[in-house]
C-alpha cells in the first residue's frame, strides 16, 4: 500500500523539479514593506518563498527584497501576527499583517478532541513552549515550573529525578500525580521522555475539562503532544546544549581546628574531659571538608537531530536525542538516548499514523540509603576520608574514615558509600500509539487508537566489603539484580462529530477505552563476590556464596471506560459542554467496580452581546463548571483476603526453614475510587486589541472517599499494613490568574506573562482513627506533622520556642499560673518553650499548630523580548508564605555527634546575645541539653519563601541573508543561566523542597538542591 | 458509506463484546483464603507460621531489652536517648514506642496465627493424632505469647478467636490472662509428644508445656500447683528426658542446641542473604530467621552496646569451686576486662585481647552480656545469629521447683534441686555450705543462686516481679530504678493506639 501511495508522489516530485528548473530563468527581485495595522513598520519579519528554503528578514524599516519567480507564493510571517500568503508580483509591495489573536485561536487538545481556545468552557492551561523550551530539564514536569497557574512543580536536583507536580493542590493522602496523556497514550511523562520532542503541553484542571478521563483524572491531566512533520520540503534540525552544573550553596561548617576548639569548649562547659581526638591526640594533618569531598561540578549535555517534512497526504518526523547529566554529587549520573518516529498518511477518507518513542535510560547512584546532603555537613572534619588508622578486618579493610569511640559521630562517609555500594539502573522504554482515522461523513469520523507503554527495567547493585559508618555491621558482599517488565496497553474506539447548522454548532466525541497494566519482576542475588587483580566480578554466576531469587507480578489490572463529550455553541455566544465517563476497574470487588464521573460547563461570551459596548475589551467570556472525578491508588488485589506464605518456621536438627502460611493481613472488601467534585468559575478576556489576555478562575474542590489506612489495634495481630478504607475528605479552594501583555509591533518586541496561584487546603475528615483522634500523622515517631480536621494537610504541630533563658532568675520566674516552674531543669542559655496548656511542664501536650508547608502564594513571571537578531528570555518563580522543617540544621545545631555551623552563636555568660542555646554535652545529668534538641519544636521551622531567577537566556539568530549562502535555513546561538539567583531567608540549601512523600511535605532532610546551571547552545535548521 | 458504517459498528461491537470477562483477575502471586484450611498440609503450614513468630523483632530482639536492660542486671548508655529512657530509666516517652510495642504486637501476631489454627484445623479431615498434636502446639504457643503479655503488661485483652476489625475486647486482669495460659497448657499437655524425631526437634513438647505451666503458677505464687508441674519434669516422666549438661556453657553456644538440658528454645538459624526481618514480606529468600540481637549487645565497634550489664552482677560470683577455681559461669555469662581471670591482657574480645581493644576503642569498665553473643564462633557480629535462645532449660526448672518446694514448706527437698545446679558449676552443695536455712533464708540464698545461674538470660525481670523486689530501692545497683514508681512500672503501658481505637480498653495503673 505504501508503495502505491508513494509512487505518484515521486512522480509529482520529479515533475516539480523539472518545473523549477525552467522557472529559474524567470527570477526577479521582489521588494516591499511590511506594516502592522497601526502603520508601524514590522522589522525582523520573515519572507519565505513557498516550497523553497529561500527566505529573508525585513530591516528596521520593515523593508525587504527577495529573488522570486513571478507568480510564486510568498509567505509573510512575524511573531505575534497572522501569517499571510501573497503572490509575488510587482516590485514594491506594501502589506499589512494582522495581529494574531493568539490566545483565542490556539488549538487546545482536551482529550479525544481538540477545540479552539475561544470555545473552551472548562479550566485548561496551555503552556507556552517558548518558555518551557528555554529551560534545561530532565522531564516535562521540570520544564513547566512557574509557567501555569494552579500547577505546582517542585524540583529536585538529582540526575534524572522526576519533579513533583500537583495540579490545584493535593487532595489525596496517597497520590497527587496527574494523569499524563502523550499523543493519546496514557503513559507517565517522566524523565524517560525527551522534552525536546514536545510540541505542546496542555493541562486540564477542572472537572469539566478532565471528566473525559473519569476515574483517573482527579489529580488533573497533563496532555502532551509531540512534534509532527509538516507539509513542505525536508527539514533537518540540529541542536546542542552543554551546561556546567554547580551546587548553589553549601553548609558553612567548621574546619578541624575550629571544630576542636569548639568541642573542647563544649566539654569544658559540661565539666567533662574532651575527647582525646580534639585534645592530646588532635591530628592537625587531618582537615576534611566533607562537602568538598562529595560535591563536584556537574554537567549536562543535550543533543538533538531531527528530520521532518511531508507532502499533502503524508508527514513524518524522525528525531534522535542524547541527554546526559553528570550530577553535582559524586557517583550520580543519568543519561538518555531516544529515537522518535511520528508519521501520518492519508488515503481518501482514511488517515493512518503513529507516534513512537524508544528510549534507553541509564543511571548510577550509590546504594545503602545514604543521603549525602544530610550526612556530609555533619561529618567531623577531624576524620579523614581514608586512612590506616580506620582499618579493621573484616569490617573496614579499605580503612574508610568514620566515627570512632574518640571522635564519635554516626554520620556516613559518602565517599565510602560510593566505593562500596554501586547501583546502576537501565530502563529501556517504548511509548507509542498507532491510529486510524476514518472520515465517515463530513461531520462524523471514527478513530481507532492502540497505544502501548513498555518498559524493560534492570536494576543492579554491587555490595563490596566494608562499612561506612561507625558501628555499622558489615553485610556479606553481594551482587543483586532485578529485571522488570512494565506493560500498559490501551485500545480506544471513538466517534467524533462536528456539525454546524446555522448559528448552532455541535461537536463532541463518544468512545470506548480499555487498558491493561501489568508489571512483572524477577530478581536474583548472590553473596560472596570474587575479586582478583583488583577486578570485582559482577555477575551472579561469578559469585560464590548463597544465591537468592524472587519473582512476582505486583500489578495486573484492567480498566474499561465509556466516554463522551458534547459541546454545543449558539452563535459563538452561548456555550455548553456535557462530558463524562463510566469506568470499570478490576481493582475493586464486584459491588464497587463501576463508577460514574459526569461534568457540565456553561460559558457566555458576553462581549458578543449587543449591550456590551466596552471598546477596550475585545473579548470576554464567563465560564462555570461542575463535575465529579476519581482516582484509584490501590494495588491490584487489595480487596481480597490473601494467604501469606512468607513465614518460615525453624525446627529440626538441620534447622532448615519450613514454609508457614496463613492470612496475615486483614482486608477491606469495600474499597472504591477516591472521588472529587469540583466547581469552577472563570473568565477569559482579551483587552486592548488583544495586546493583553487574562484568564482567572476560582474553584472549590472536595475530595471524598479519600483512602486512608484504618488503624487497627495491635492486639488484632494484623501485619502487612493497616487495611485501606475510603474514609477521608479534603477540600481545596483556590484562585488563579494568568495575564499576558504583548508588545509586538515595534522593532523591540516583547511580551510578559505573569501568573499567580493561591490554594487553601483543608482536611475535612480522616475517618475513624480512634477516640478523640481527628488527625493522621505520617509515622508513629513523627509527632510534629499532622493532617487534622479543620487544618491543612501536613501542618506543623510543634512545641513553640520563646527565646533563650538569660539567667537562672529567668528560669525560676518562668512559672505557670499556679506558680509551678515550667522548666526546672533549665539553665541560663537554654531554650524557653511555651507551656501551651498551662500545666507547668513542657511535653507533647504543649504542641500547637504553627503554620504549614503550603505556600499562600505561588507566582511565575516570564519575559521574552527580541530586538533584531537578539532574543532574551527571563523566568522568575516566586513561592511565598510557607514553612520548612530544616532537619539538617537540627542535626548541626544539636551540637551532639556532629560538626558545628561556622556561624553558630551559642549563648554564654559572656555572650548573652547568643542566638543559639548554650554549648554543652548531652548527658543524663544535664537533661535540658536534650530538651533544647527536641525534634518536635518550632526551633527547626523556617520561612521557606523564595524568589528565584529560574532562567535567563540571551540568544542570537544569524541573519538568513548570511545563512542562505551556507545553505542553512536558520541558526541560533544562546547562553543561559538557570537558578542563578535565589532570594530567600531559608538557611538550608534550597527552599524548593520536595519533602518526603505527601504526608511529610515540608521536611528538608537533605533535599537535593536544584543546581545552578550555565549553558551554551546552538539550534539550526537546514 | 452506509456499508462502511455498518462494518465499523459491527467491528466495535465485536471488540467490546470480546472483553466482558476481563475484570476478574486472579492474583498469580498467592491463593486466596477461600481455598485454604482444607488439608493436613494447610494445617501444618498454619502451625509453622506460629513458630515463625519467634524470629520477629519483638521476640528475637526487643524482648531482651524489656527483660534484661530494664531489670537491675542491665542498663543502657546508647546514643539513642529513647533506648535509655524507656529501657533503663523508667522514663516512658511514648506509649506506642516501637521498641516496646513491637513485642506486644508480635505476641498478638503469634496469637492471631494460633487462633487461625484453633478456629480452622478442627474441621479439617486429616490424621487424628497429627491434628490433635497441631492443635496442642497452637495452644502451647498461644499460652507462651499470653504469658509474655500477662507478665509484662498484665491487664491485656484476651483475643481467642481469629481477629476481625470490629473486635473491641475489654481488658482482662493479669489473673485472667494467667488462667487462660494455664487452661491452654493443661489442654495441650496430653496431645503434645514427649519428644520429636530429628526432623522436628525443637517443636513444643509435653515437657515444655509442664515447664511453662509451672513457671506461670509460680509467677502467681500458686506454689503447690507449680511444684506439681515441675515434679513431672524432675521426678516423673520427664526424669528420663531431661538432665543438666556437664558443661554450663553448652547452654549458650550454637554447637550444642536442643541438648538434654533444653526444654524449649527459640529456634534460630542464619540466612546469609537476609536483609529484613518481617516474616510476611514476600522476599522470603532475604528473611532473617535468626536473631538480630547480638550487635545490640556486642562491644563497639563490633556492635553498638545499646544494652550492657551492670558491674555488680560480676561481684556475685565470689564463691569458688571445690577445686578452688573461679565459678565458670562468670566467664560464660559476661565479657569484661577479666573474663579470663588473668586479666585484660588475656581476656579475648572476639579474638583480640581486651587490652588491645581498649586502646583502640576506650571502653575500660564495660561489662557485656555474653550468652546471646557469638564470640564463641565468630570474630564479629551481624544482624543475624543462629544461636538459639534457651527460654526454658532444665536448670531453671530445678531452681523453680526448689522455689516452689521451699514456698510449700519442703525446704529440705528444695536443697537437693539447688545442689544439682551448683554441682554442675563445680560449687560445693548448698546442703554442705549453708545447711539448715529457714524458708525465708533459703529464698534469699535462692535469689543469689538464680543470679549466678541465669543472669543475662532474660529471667531477671520475672524473678524480681515474682519476689516483689521491683522498686526504687534497686537504684543502688541500677541508677535507672530511681525513677521506678511502685504500682506503675511493674507493668508496661498498653499501646496508646489500641486504647484510642477501643473504648473498652483501659490503660494500666499509673500511666
Amino acid at each position: 500500500m505504501k508503495i502505491k501511495t508513494r509512487l505518484p508522489r515521486y512522480l509529482a516530485g520529479i515533475f516539480l523539479l523539472m518545473l523549477l528548473s525552467i522557472c529559474v530563468f524567470s527570477q526577479q527581485v521582489i521588494r516591499g514593506t511590511l506594516h502592522s495595522p497601526s502603520g508601524d513598520p514590522l522589522s525582523g519579519a520573515t519572507i519565505t518563498v513557498k516550497g523553497t528554503n529561500k527566505s529573508v528578514i525585513t530591516d528596521a524599516n520593515g523593508r525587504f527584497s527577495i529573488d522570486a519567480s513571478a507568480g510564486s507564493i510568498l509567505i509573510l510571517s512575524s511573531v505575534g501576527f497572522q501569517e499571510k500568503e501573497i503572490t509575488a508580483a510587482g516590485t514594491d509591495l506594501n502589506e499589512v499583517l494582522q495581529i494574531t489573536d493568539v490566545a483565542l485561536n490556539e488549538v487546545v487538545v482536551i482529550g479525544y478532541q481538540s477545540v479552539k481556545r475561544k470555545d473552551l468552557t472548562g479550566a485548561a492551561a496551555v503552556i507556552n513552549q517558548m518558555n518551557a523550551n528555554r529551560v534545561s530539564a530532565a522531564s516535562v514536569g521540570e520544564s513547566i515550573q512557574g509557567l501555569a497557574p494552579g500547577v505546582t512543580v517542585r524540583n529536585g536536583g538529582a540526575p534524572g529525578q522526576n519533579s513533583v507536580i500537583e495540579i490545584r493542590g493535593v487532595a489525596s493522602f496517597r497520590n497527587s500525580d496527574p494523569l499524563y496523556v502523550i499523543d493519546g497514550m496514557i503513559a507517565d511523562a517522566n524523565s524517560t521522555i525527551n522534552t525536546n520532542d514536545v510540541e505542546s503541553v496542555q493541562i486540564l484542571k477542572d472537572a469539566s475539562a478532565a471528566a473525559i478521563y473519569g476515574s483517573r483524572a482527579a489529580n488533573g491531566v497533563v496532555i502532551i503532544t509531540t512534534k509532527k512533520g509538516k507539509e513542505g520540503p525536508t527539514k533537518i534540525s540540529f541542536s546542542a546544549k552543554y551546561g556546567m552544573q554547580q551546587i548553589p550553596k553549601q553548609w558553612d561548617v567548621m574546619n578541624n581546628t575550629e571544630f576542636a576548639a569548639m568541642q573542647k569548649l563544649q566539654y569544658q562547659n559540661s565539666g567533662l574531659t574532651p575527647p582525646v581526638s580534639v585534645g592530646g591526640q588532635f591530628d592537625a594533618s587531618i582537615n576534611t571538608d566533607w562537602q568538598d569531598a562529595v560535591y563536584r561540578t556537574g554537567n549536562t549535555q543535550d543533543y538533538n537531530l531531527g528530520l521532518s517534512g511531508g507532502s499533502k497526504t503524508s508527514t513524518y518526523l524522525i528525531s534522535g536525542s542524547y541527554y546526559k547529566n553528570q550530577g553535582v554529587l559524586i557517583g550520580n549520573s543519568f543519561e538518555r538516548a531516544s529515537l522518535r518516529i511520528n508519521s501520518e498518511s492519508r488515503k481518501g477518507h482514511l488517515t493512518v499514523g503513529e507516534n513512537l518513542v524508544i528510549s534507553n535510560n541509564y543511571g548510577q547512584n550509590p546504594g545503602g540509603g545514604v543521603n549525602a546532603f544530610y550526612e556530609a555537613p555533619q561529618m567531623l572534619p577531624i576524620i579523614g576520608i581514608q586512612g590506616n588508622q580506620y582499618k579493621s578486618i573484616p569490617s573496614n579493610p579499605a580503612g574508610w574514615g568514620m566515627g570512632t569511640n574518640n571522635a564519635t559521630t554516626y554520620a556516613s562517609n559518602y565517599v565510602a558509600v560510593n566505593a562500596l555500594d554501586k547501583r546502576r539502573f537501565n530502563y529501556a522504554k517504548l511509548v507509542g500509539n498507532v491510529y486510524a482515522d476514518l472520515k465517515l461523513t463530513n461531520w462524523l469520523s471514527y478513530r481507532f487508537n492502540a497505544g502501548a507503554e513498555v518498559s524493560f527495567d534492570n536494576n543492579k547493585e554491587l555490595r563490596d566489603t566494608g562499612i561506612w559508618r561507625f558501628t555499622n555491621q558489615p553485610p556479606a558482599t553481594s551482587t543483586f539484580e532485578d529485571r522488570q517488565r512494565f506493560l500498559s496497553i490501551l485500545f480506544e474506539h471513538t466517534l467524533n462529530f462536528n456539525k454546524v447548522l446555522g448559528l448552532h454548532s455541535i461537536n463532541g466525541v463518544v468512545g470506548y477505552s480499555r487498558q491493561e497494566v501489568r508489571r512483572d519482576i524477577v530478581s536474583a542475588s548472590r553473596t560472596g563476590l570474587q575479586t582478583y587483580g583488583g577486578e570485582t566480578f559482577t555477575t551472579i554466576n561469578a559469585s560464590l556464596g548463597t544465591p537468592s531469587a524472587g519473582g512476582s507480578t505486583p500489578d495486573l489490572y484492567r480498566i474499561r471506560g465509556y466516554l463522551g463529550r458534547l459541546n454545543y455553541t449558539f452563535n459563538d455566544k452561548y456555550l455548553i459542554t456535557l462530558s463524562g465517563r463510566i469506568d470499570q476497574d478490576s481493582r475493586f470487588g464486584h459491588d464497587y467496580r463501576t463508577g460514574y464521573f459526569p461534568a457540565g460547563a456553561i460559558a457566555w461570551r458576553i462581549s458578543k452581546e449587543k449591550f456590551f459596548n466596552v471598546s477596550w475589551i475585545s473579548d470576554l467570556k464567563l465560564r462555570a463548571s461542575n463535575g465529579k472525578l476519581g482516582i484509584n491508588t490501590l494495588g491490584s488485589w487489595e480487596y481480597l483476603g490473601l494467604l501469606n506464605s512468607a513465614p518460615r518456621a525453624i525446627y529440626g536438627q538441620a534447622q532448615t526453614p519450613v514454609t508457614g502460611q496463613y492470612q496475615a493481613q486483614i482486608t477491606n472488601p469495600d474499597l472504591r475510587w477516591e472521588k472529587r467534585s469540583e466547581k469552577n468559575l472563570g473568565f477569559d478576556a482579551s483587552l486592548l486589541d488583544n495586546k493583553i489576555s487574562i484568564t482567572a478562575e476560582v474553584y472549590n474542590s472536595l475530595s471524598e472517599d479519600v483512602l486512608l489506612n484504618l488503624p487497627l489495634a495491635f492486639y488484632l495481630g494484623n501485619l502487612g499494613g493497616n487495611p485501606s478504607v475510603n474514609a477521608g475528605s479534603i477540600r481545596n479552594t483556590g484562585f488563579e490568574i494568568a495575564a499576558t501583555y504583548r508588545h509586538n509591533n515595534q522593532p523591540l518586541k516583547w511580551e510578559v506573562s505573569v501568573n499567580a496561584t493561591t490554594i487553601k487546603n483543608k482536611v475535612e475528615s480522616v475517618g475513624n482513627q480512634g477516640a478523640g483522634i481527628n488527625y493522621i500523622e505520617p509515622a508513629a515517631d513523627i509527632t510534629f506533622i499532622r493532617s487534622q480536621i479543620g487544618h491543612p494537610m501536613d501542618a506543623w504541630y510543634v512545641i513553640q520556642t520563646n527565646g533563650i533563658f538569660q539567667s537562672q532568675a529567668e528560669v525560676n520566674s518562668y512559672t505557670n499560673k499556679a506558680g509551678k516552674i515550667i522548666q526546672p531543669q533549665a539553665k541560663a542559655g537554654d531554650i524557653r518553650y511555651i507551656d501551651e496548656n498551662g500545666d507547668g511542664q513542657i511535653n507533647n501536650d504543649d504542641r500547637a499548630f504553627v503554620g504549614s508547608p503550603w505556600p499562600t502564594l505561588q507566582t511565575g513571571v516570564q519575559f521574552n523580548a527580541s530586538y533584531k537578531q537578539f532574543s532574551l528570555n527571563i523566568q522568575l518563580v516566586g513561592v511565598f508564605g510557607y514553612k520548612i522543617f530544616n532537619d539538617v540544621r537540627r542535626v548541626l545545631d544539636s551540637y551532639q555527634l556532629s560538626n558545628f555551623r561556622k556561624d553558630v552563636n551559642p549563648w554564654s555568660a559572656t555572650n548573652t546575645g547568643g542566638s543559639d542555646p548554650r554549648l554543652a554535652v548531652d548527658v543524663p545529668t544535664d537533661p535540658s541539653v536534650s530538651a533544647n534538641n527536641m525534634r518536635q519544636t518550632s526551633r527547626w521551622l523556617e520561612n521557606g519563601s523564595y524568589m528565584r531567577l529560574r532562567n535567563i537566556e540571551i540568544g542570537y539568530s544569524f541573519s538568513p541573508n548570511f545563512l542562505n549562502r551556507v545553505d542553512i535555513k536558520s541558526a541560533r546561538f544562546y547562553v543561559s543561566g538557570q537558578n542563578l539567583v535565589t532570594l530567600t531567608n531559608y538557611t538550608g540549601l534550597d527552599p524548593d523542597v520536595v519533602g518526603s512523600g505527601i504526608l511529610q511535605r515540608g521536611i528538608d532532610a537533605g533535599n537535593w538542591p536544584s543546581s545552578r546551571l550555565l549553558s551554551v547552545g546552538i539550534q539550526c535548521e537546514f | 458509506m452506509k456499508k462502511l458504517m455498518i462494518i465499523v459498528t459491527i467491528t466495535i461491537g465485536i471488540i467490546m463484546a470480546g472483553c466482558k470477562k476481563s475484570l476478574d483477575i486472579n492474583n498469580p502471586n498467592t491463593p486466596t483464603t477461600a481455598v485454604y484450611w482444607k488439608t493436613s498440609s494447610d494445617a501444618q503450614k498454619g502451625v509453622n507460621a506460629i513458630y515463625s513468630t519467634f524470629h520477629r523483632p519483638g521476640l528475637c530482639r526487643w524482648l531482651f531489652f524489656i527483660t534484661m536492660i530494664r531489670s537491675d542486671e542491665g542498663f543502657s548508655t546508647s546514643p539513642n536517648p529513647d533506648l535509655v529512657n524507656n529501657f533503663d530509666a523508667f522514663l516512658v516517652t511514648n506509649y506506642d514506642y516501637y521498641e516496646t510495642r513491637s513485642l506486644w504486637q508480635d505476641d498478638y501476631v503469634g496469637i492471631f496465627r494460633a487462633n487461625q489454627i484453633l478456629d480452622n484445623v478442627p474441621s479439617i479431615i486429616m490424621d487424628a493424632t497429627l491434628q490433635k498434636q497441631l492443635i496442642a502446639e497452637a495452644k502451647f504457643l498461644r499460652a507462651f505469647f499470653y504469658y509474655n503479655l500477662g507478665s509484662l503488661w498484665g491487664n491485656v485483652p484476651l483475643v481467642l478467636k481469629t481477629s476481625v476489625p470490629t473486635d473491641v475486647p475489654a481488658n482482662a486482669t493479669q489473673a485472667d490472662v494467667y488462667a487462660q495460659v494455664e487452661k491452654d497448657l493443661t489442654e495441650a499437655l496430653a496431645d503434645l509428644p514427649l519428644s520429636y524425631d530429628n526432623n522436628n526437634i525443637g517443636r513444643a513438647t509435653r515437657g515444655a508445656a509442664y515447664a511453662l505451666l509451672g513457671k506461670t503458677y509460680l509467677q502467681e505464687h500458686k506454689n503447690q500447683q507449680a511444684a506439681d508441674a515441675f515434679k513431672w519434669l524432675v521426678e516423673g516422666d520427664g526424669k528420663s528426658l531431661y538432665d543438666l549438661m556437664p558443661n554450663y556453657r553448652d547452654n549458650f553456644v550454637i554447637t550444642s542446641e536442643n541438648n538434654k538440658e533444653s526444654i524449649f528454645e527459640f529456634q534460630f538459624a542464619v540466612n546469609p542473604t537476609d536483609n529484613h526481618d518481617d516474616d510476611t514480606d514476600p522476599r522470603t529468600d532475604n528473611l532473617n530467621y535468626g536473631t538480630s540481637l547480638p550487635p545490640f549487645f556486642a562491644p563497639k565497634p563490633l556492635g553498638f552496646t545499646d544494652g550492657e550489664a551492670r558491674r555488680w552482677v560480676v561481684q556475685e560470683y565470689k564463691e569458688r569451686t571445690t577445686s578452688g577455681a573461679r565459678d565458670p559461669r562468670l566467664a560464660a555469662s559476661f565479657l569484661y576486662d577479666s573474663t579470663d581471670e588473668r586479666g585484660p591482657d588475656f581476656t579475648l574480645l572476639y579474638g583480640t585481647t581486651f587490652t588491645k581493644r581498649q586502646a583502640q576503642d576506650g571502653t575500660p569498665n564495660k561489662v557485656w552480656f555474653r550468652k546471646m553473643l557469638n564470640d564463641f564462633t565468630d570474630n564479629g557480629e551481624s544482624f543475624h545469629s543462629g544461636n538459639n535462645y534457651r527460654f526454658l532449660r532444665f536448670a531453671d526448672v530445678l531452681m523453680m521447683y526448689a522455689e516452689a518446694l521451699n514456698a510449700t514448706g519442703q525446704t529440705a527437698v528444695a536443697y537437693s534441686q539447688v545442689d544439682r545446679v551448683r554441682q554442675r558449676a563445680g560449687l560445693a552443695k548448698l546442703s554442705i555450705t549453708m545447711p539448715g536455712l529457714s524458708q525465708a533464708q533459703f529464698l534469699v540464698q535462692l535469689k543469689h543462686e538464680r543470679i549466678t545461674e541465669f543472669s543475662g538470660e532474660g529471667h531477671r525481670w520475672d524473678d524480681l516481679a515474682r519476689w516483689g523486689d521491683l522498686g526504687p530501692q534497686l537504684s543502688t545497683r541500677d541508677a535507672g530504678f530511681a525513677n521506678f514508681v511502685k504500682g506503675k512500672h511493674e507493668l508496661l503501658p498498653i499501646p496508646q493506639q489500641d486504647i484510642d481505637i477501643n473504648p473498652n480498653l483501659k490503660q494500666n495503673p499509673g500511666y
